[in-house]
């Protein structure tokens, strides 16, 4: 997946040094590893480690894809709030391995142009920068947030306090005010040209946008790093920062796409398997691969390296410790992407706020109904 | 059993056979299992599969996406039809102008993109339609017209890959409609031209009533084609935007595959069948009131 | 008059065919650009320098900082060759000689059949798909070549098609053999496979192309990305990287130039199949 399959080969050359056995990595495209996980689990062909996002683990657990993590000394030292946010009725199914909250990253000299040495970490500060920025930059936008990704809407709701499923996450809790608020606020900035109404499939190049100055603030997860430095003749260091996502009165806490390490439970060698993953969650892996591609080691020790104190991680380092909590409902993934479909039609102008999270609670209810009748039943806790 | 009588069953007998396992046995029980509430829980245990009647139904009718994805399917098909059979009749009596040399090179030409795989060309197309780097909007430019966001638009996306699909297809039937051309009575259109009779007449009374079948063949075909694609959203727009490009088979293929919500994608998919079931009746019926085939 | 309408039709002919060719033209030229240079503004038209980077980058498995990186396109290629060659040969062994008796050889059921096959062209193929894939799941088929090539032999198109055009063939020519003592099989191979050449040429090119284009099927029933198809694998760097103009144009040219050469090889064959003028005698 994205850059964690791309550059997870290099962690390998030393594991089958040391133990002699060959991995094949594999990486599937973002927006397509759910669905390809899986029906590989469903036609029992799901590889034997294999990378999850966070808020998939309850959903491949529930339905016996991954086995449970044989020992408690493979999650022993890491972060503890990340850590627990991943048990599932008091088992742990995934080693947490590469933590990926968002930022803003930020262009340094069209935030100082508007005024401002680094953006305001409030939303009222944020949308008057914006504006400051619009009025330079008439021709441009000042954020990129594509209306197929969810994060930075769902981060917007966490922050503005909403609970997102009520009755133990059996029924929607969109038509509650701090939801509203969150879409109110989102819409506003498509609303005013502030952010392009753009999917991810027209972006051509997020980079090069960034770069010619066509947003001035972006969204989006460590791994950006990794895009920067590589394209730094085109965005020189010294132009752009990074800090933390503003929320309504200050920063809170933001979904993000960090990632874990499960081993399926389909797989015929878990010793080999589990290792692997012990590997890959080492403090030496982990460091190796902050250094490649940004995401931060989900291992407490990792932090006392020197590599960790650079000041452009300082805002990442300080959000890690608040993740967004995930809704413990399987059918999670689903909902957040009909989300972000209710927002992208109050934001084309197709419904109403009200109309459109109306609509949402109405056909999430319908989403979760097999969920109702289960824990009704008493089948599922 | 005669020895002819064998034989045919021994030439037969396989591919009916493959026919009945892969085809018609899971068509039977995708109708059976839109009654069920076959999901992810189902595959987490089976215990948890129940028969839930038209339970399916009654959801699926109360989703406002499964309605738009029928709208924009039949939008789709309203539009593209006329479209592409409108883009190979063009081609094929431009083809058969006597005047027009070099025609089996243009044949080749014109039926290339035919061959060629909805993916890439769709990876391809894709490029073209790009709002600010595209080749497209470069040459309205060119010629002093406003760009347009194709794909980003929600009112502009189906009718830019319905120009891709055109672009895509138009081949075939140019092919089918230029065979049919050829059997059109000389002599009529020889004795009509003597008559008087101006070029529209001619192709109206003489050129459509010779060709008449093989157009409402190829509508037939047209109309089922385009109500189920799936490849071209998917590569080019993900549904969207505002999932103004969710067909009935992307939709289905979420609900199953991306979801695991069996049950309801059999209904969909049963509903899909029913379509273009109809549809077909329909033409056909048309077609025999008006003698055409 | 007669020269005016010369002239007209013929720049017709001519701006068509070039409208069409485009697309696939600039594909070309766009695969061998810099990387980055088709992003850029004005857009160019023409490579700045003629590059192979792209194709490198695509096809050849690079080592970097001791690690493997690939597309894994050249596995996908061999893949879609090996997919498409089994479909088209399993595709003509099944549907050939079905076609052939659904039209010439007389026996109980043989209308009822030929009625069968034409009302399930009506219905999708999707239609099966979801129960198909539980099937294949309990039979071991998922992420298997035999999983992907299956649903494809129910040739339904195939036989009818090879059924159409057997019944042009006048029967006296079989009844003839069958008078002089052969066998069914031998009329078959020696007499009717002969004069169905063009259409199995047809069909044959109809079925590698089929397989080769098939995306929804192999994308739901592969798992292993080394078993990949090439259109699976060109979606799947498609979605990762969009931003790559120039490598998914290479991708492109890599999935679609393999086809295109042999329709080009074949293209007599091929339009005179489907202009109906196939089969002698």
């Amino acid at each position: 997946m994205s850059y964690e399959g791309d550059y997870s080969p290099h962690l390998m050359p030393d594991f089958t040094a040391a133990t002699g056995i060959p991995v094949d990595v594999q990486s599937l495209p973002t927006t397509a590893s759910h669905e390809k996980l899986l029906t590989a689990h469903a036609g029992s062909a799901l590889p034997d480690v294999l990378m999850l996002f966070n808020g998939w683990i309850r959903e491949f657990a529930m339905i016996g894809a991954v086995a449970p993590v044989p020992t408690p000394a493979l999650t022993a030292g890491i972060f503890p709030g990340i850590r627990d946010a991943l048990r599932i009725g008091g088992v742990e199914y995934a080693v947490p391995w590469s933590v990926a909250p968002q930022v803003q990253y930020y262009r340094r000299d069209i935030v100082r142009d508007a005024g401002y040495d680094t953006p305001p970490l409030d939303w009222e500060g944020w949308l008057q920068m914006a504006r400051a920025i619009k009025r330079r930059r008439p021709d441009d936008y000042v954020f990129l947030m594509l209306l197929n990704w969810p994060t930075a809407l769902l981060t917007m709701m966490t922050q503005a306090g909403a609970t997102m499923l009520r009755d133990r996450a059996t029924r929607g809790n969109f038509r509650s005010e701090p939801v509203r608020h969150a879409f109110a606020f989102y819409a506003q900035l498509f609303a005013e040209g502030l952010a392009p109404r753009a999917l991810s499939t027209e972006v051509q190049d997020p980079v090069a946008a960034f770069a010619q100055g066509y947003f001035a603030i972006w969204p989006s997860s460590p791994t950006t790093l990794l895009d920067l430095r590589r394209r730094e003749a085109e965005i020189p260091a010294t132009r752009w920062g990074t800090a933390r996502l503003a929320g309504p009165t200050g920063p809170g806490p933001v979904s993000g796409d960090s990632a874990s390490l499960c081993v399926a439970s389909s797989c015929d060698r878990p010793q080999a398997a589990w290792a692997l993953v012990r590997h890959m969650t080492s403090r030496a892996s982990e460091l190796k691969f902050q250094r490649m591609i940004g995401n931060l080691p989900a291992r407490l020790d990792a932090w006392d390296s020197p590599q960790l104190a650079q000041p452009v991680l300082a805002a990442f380092r300080e959000q890690m410790a608040q993740p967004a909590p995930i809704p413990p409902a399987v059918e999670w993934e689903r909902i957040q992407s009909e989300v972000q479909l209710a927002a992208e039609r109050v934001v084309r102008g197709i419904q109403t706020i009200d109309a459109a999270l109306a609509a949402l609670d109405d056909r999430v209810d319908r989403l979760l109904a097999q969920r109702r009748a289960l824990v009704d039943a008493g089948k599922l806790a | 059993m005669t020895r002819e009588t064998r034989a045919a069953w021994g030439f037969t007998a396989p591919v009916l056979t493959i026919i009945v396992a892969v085809f018609v046995l899971p068509t039977l029980l995708a109708m059976a299992m839109a009654f069920t509430d076959y999901s992810i829980y189902a595959l987490a245990d089976p215990r948890n599969l129940h028969f839930t009647g038209v339970n399916n139904f009654t959801t699926l009718f109360a989703t406002p996406l499964f309605w738009r994805a029928i709208g924009n399917t039949l939008l789709f098909a309203l539009l593209g039809v006329p479209m592409a059979i409108g883009a190979s009749l063009f081609a094929a009596l431009l083809l058969n102008d006597a005047t027009v040399r070099w025609k089996p090179l243009w044949r080749v030409v014109l039926f290339a993109p035919f061959v060629t795989s909805v993916v890439a060309t769709a990876v391809v197309w894709r490029f073209l339609f790009n709002t600010r780097f595209g080749l497209i909007n470069q040459a309205l430019g060119a010629v002093g017209l406003p760009g347009i966001d194709w794909l980003g638009d929600p009112n502009t996306s189906i009718p830019a890959i319905l120009i891709f699909v055109t672009w895509k297809i138009f081949g075939y039937n140019m092919v089918v409609f230029t065979a049919a051309l050829a059997a059109v009575p000389q002599d009529l259109m020889e004795a009509a031209r003597l008559d008087g009779a101006g070029r529209w007449t001619r192709f109206r009374h003489v050129t459509l009533p010779a060709i008449g079948p093989t157009l409402v063949l190829a509508g037939v075909m047209s109309v089922a084609g385009f109500l189920q694609i799936f490849a071209e959203p998917y590569v080019m727009t993900l549904g969207g935007p505002a999932q103004s490009t969710t067909t009935i088979l992307y939709f289905m293929f979420d609900e199953g595959f991306k979801w695991w919500n069996l049950g309801q994608a059999s209904a969909v998919a049963l509903v899909l069948f029913l379509m273009i079931l109809a549809v077909t009746l329909l033409q056909t019926r048309i077609a025999r009131r008006n003698e055409w085939l | 008059m007669k020269h005016r309408r010369a002239i007209i039709t013929n720049t017709l002919v001519v701006a068509l065919g070039l409208l069409t060719i485009a697309p696939l033209a600039y594909m070309v030229i766009v695969s061998f650009m810099p990387r980055g240079e088709s992003g850029t503004l004005p857009i160019p038209l023409w490579p700045s320098r003629w590059s192979l980077e792209n194709y490198h980058e695509l096809l050849v498995r690079r080592q970097i900082d001791g690690a493997w990186f690939d597309y894994r396109i050249l596995p996908a290629l061999k893949n879609s060759i090996g997919v498409a060659a089994l479909s088209t040969l399993f595709g003509l062994l099944l549907t050939v000689p079905a076609g052939y008796a659904l039209a010439k050889l007389r026996f109980r059921g043989r209308e009822r059949v030929v009625q069968l096959l034409i009302a399930a062209l009506v219905v999708p193929g999707q239609v099966a798909m979801l129960p198909l894939f539980l099937i294949f799941r309990q039979l071991g088929l998922v992420n298997s070549y035999a999983g992907v090539i299956l649903p494809g032999l129910a040739g339904i198109f195939g036989v009818l098609f090879v059924r159409q055009a057997m019944l042009a063939i006048p029967d006296e020519l079989i009844d003839a053999a069958r008078m002089d003592g052969a066998g069914e099989g031998r009329i078959f191979v020696s007499i009717v496979l002969p004069l169905l050449t063009p259409i199995v040429i047809t069909l044959a090119l109809f079925l590698f192309l089929g397989s080769w284009n098939d995306f929804l099927w192999p994308l739901i029933v592969l798992a292993d990305q080394h078993r990949y198809t090439l259109p699976v694998a060109v979606a799947a760097i498609a979605r990762e990287h969009a931003a790559d103009g120039e490598l998914m144009m290479a991708a492109s040219v890599v999935t679609t130039m393999p086809v295109l050469l042999l329709f080009l090889a074949l293209q007599r064959f091929y339009l005179t199949g489907l202009l109906g003028g196939g089969v002698k005698g």
